[in-house]
């Protein structure tokens, strides 16, 4: 998560779109998010893009007393990344790695059996809880924004991201 | 063994493997952003295309106040249209000495008026055809009596007072003819008005049966008259080119039965008296010849008064009454001064008729809308469901 991101997590929310903002700040959180979600880096790619034309079209209906402007922009991403499941008629299944390994630094053995451990424990969660995952993790929203882009409360928001958290470090310790 | 001690250790692994997008791919979406991210669809660049992407572009707010601005020109069209138009009924010039020509459609239109100047509009009431139906050999415009009131400005006349139409019926029917007409003068105009009154009396062989003339402010002038019918529809002309007609009503009233039995009867007392003097001039015994004789007396008197009572009628048929009034005041042509009183009426009217235009499109589009809504609605939520179950897929 980008420095951009935490101030714009933390900035007041904004009574005008800054599109161009929005956009630098939140790019590679939208492609994490897809990518985290879809499993598939050249379909996170075509929702990421088509994420963000959506957004670009319908910036001047941004109402800034309804969320943040990330948790609009993500709402957005989420419909897309949707559609592309809903095209797939299935649930996307692995086909490349979604941590792409071309673009991470060597940081050695143990770092590639961390992803490697990662990805298969995600590999077992439900697309829903994936989700949730992505959102927290790779997109960095706050409970409050993911209540809002999965429409529900912040505290429900919460307390799915817990479950799903223990769900996964059981997951990781059963593939241990 | 646990591989993560805690959520903040999952949380930090999780951030270590967060998917980074493609250099490459992140520069093209860098260019597209720069140039606005233009569309990818087949149809980009065409007006169809434009429009639509423009319509969809614009704030929910703007769509409504472009929705409500284009409903207002809507509105404020077809009012101007129908205030224009008029949404009473039409009205046409008419010709007064000219026959109305008979339409199945019911409703005619008839030549202008060449009769000096005065033109009139007129409501022309739906006739109905059935012309022989009940009336014999009537014309269906003229058989049947009727009259048509107008009021100061409108003028309204029933088809069957036309000249031709009735010449042609008189030979068929007895009809009676009537006609009132009110003229509006400026009261220095009394006199010389007064004067072309008679003047198109003398002109139309017509009889003045009473007249009253008094000038002055609120003078006037009152004409009881008896016109030839056959050259009624040319002396109303006239009457009504002397000045501002105001009002007129005309009426017919088909007195053929009440001729055709006076006839009968005539035929039959007049019978029974050849039948007496038969009989007067056989009768041998006085006291025989002198009843004879007075019922021959009563005979003929009533003789006499059937002869009378079908001499009125028929002078009932071959001249009509007419009434013309001539009253002093501002003609409405000149009435200039249009006041907070006209005002508020036309207010009132184009107010009535925006009223009505946009019940009438509110009854046309509100279900209509209602319809896209439900539509709309609809569509929303099955691809809400559709999108979450793909999650669930």
């Amino acid at each position: 998560m980008s420095e951009a991101t935490v101030a714009e997590v933390e900035s007041p929310p904004q009574r005008e779109l800054d599109f161009e903002r929005l956009y630098r700040s939140s790019r590679d959180d939208v492609y994490a998010y897809a990518a985290g979600l879809l499993r598939d880096r050249a379909a996170a790619e075509d929702v990421t893009a088509a994420a963000f034309e959506r957004a670009y079209r319908k910036r001047s209906r941004f109402d800034a007393e309804r969320g943040s402007a990330r948790a609009w922009l993500f709402g957005i991403a989420r419909n897309a990344a949707l559609d592309e499941l809903r095209r797939r008629g299935r649930q996307a299944e692995l086909s490349t790695d979604p941590v792409d390994a071309a673009s991470q630094p060597d940081r050695g053995d143990q770092r590639s059996e961390l992803r490697l451990l990662l990805d298969g424990a995600l590999g077992e969660l439900e697309a829903r809880e994936r989700e949730l995952i992505a959102l927290k993790f790779f997109a960095g929203l706050s409970n409050a924004e993911i209540g809002r882009v999965i429409g529900t409360s912040a505290s429900n928001a919460g307390t799915k991201l817990h479950r799903t958290m223990d769900k996964l470090r059981e997951a990781c310790d059963g593939a241990l | 063994m646990e591989r993560f001690s805690d959520h903040n250790d999952l949380a930090a692994a999780l951030a270590e493997v967060r998917p980074a997008p493609r250099d490459d791919f992140s520069q093209e979406l860098d260019r597209r952003a720069d140039a606005g991210f233009p569309r990818r669809s087949r149809l980009a660049g065409s007006p169809l295309a434009g429009f639509a992407a423009w319509i969809r572009d614009l704030p929910p707010r703007r769509l409504l106040f472009a929705g409500s601005a284009t409903a207002l020109a809507a509105i404020a069209v077809a009012t101007v249209v129908i205030a224009s138009n008029g949404s009473t009924p039409q009205r046409v010039p008419i010709a007064l000495d000219r026959p109305i020509p008979t339409e199945a459609s019911g409703v005619d239109r008839l030549a202008h008026a060449q009769t000096g100047g005065v033109q009139y509009s007129e409501v022309v009431p739906q006739v109905a055809t059935s012309g022989s139906s009940g009336r014999g050999r009537a014309s269906n415009s003229a058989a049947a009596p009727s009259s048509a009131t107008e009021s100061d400005v409108e003028y309204t006349q029933s088809k069957p007072f036309m000249a031709e139409s009735l010449a042609n019926l008189s030979r068929n029917r007895e009809i009676e003819r009537s006609a009132e007409i009110s003229l509006l003068a400026n009261p220095i105009d009394v006199s010389e008005d007064s004067t072309k009154v008679f003047a198109a009396v003398h002109d139309a062989n017509g009889i003045v049966l009473h007249s009253t003339t008094s000038s002055g402010k609120g003078g006037g002038a009152r004409f009881e008259l008896l016109i030839p019918s056959a050259r009624l529809g040319d002396a109303l002309a006239a009457f009504s080119s002397i000045d501002e007609v105001r009002s007129r009503h005309e009426a017919t009233d088909d007195i053929t039965k009440p001729t055709v039995t006076a006839s009968e009867e005539l035929r039959e007392t007049q019978a029974r008296v050849d039948s007496l003097l038969a009989q007067l001039s056989s009768a041998e015994v006085e006291s025989e010849r002198e009843a004879i004789t007075a019922e021959l007396h009563a005979e003929r008197g009533q003789a006499a008064r059937l002869r009378n009572q079908l001499a009125r009628l028929h002078q009932r048929v071959t001249y009509s009454r007419v009434l013309v009034r001539i009253q002093s005041g501002t003609s409405t042509e000149s009435e200039g001064a249009w006041g907070i009183g006209n005002a508020f009426h036309d207010a009132g009217h184009i107010l009535g008729i925006a009223a009505g235009v946009t019940l009438v499109g509110l009854a046309v589009i509100a279900p209509l809308a209602l319809l896209c809504l439900l539509a709309w609605l609809g569509q929303r939520l099955w691809l809400r469901s559709r999108r979450e179950r793909a999650l669930d897929a």
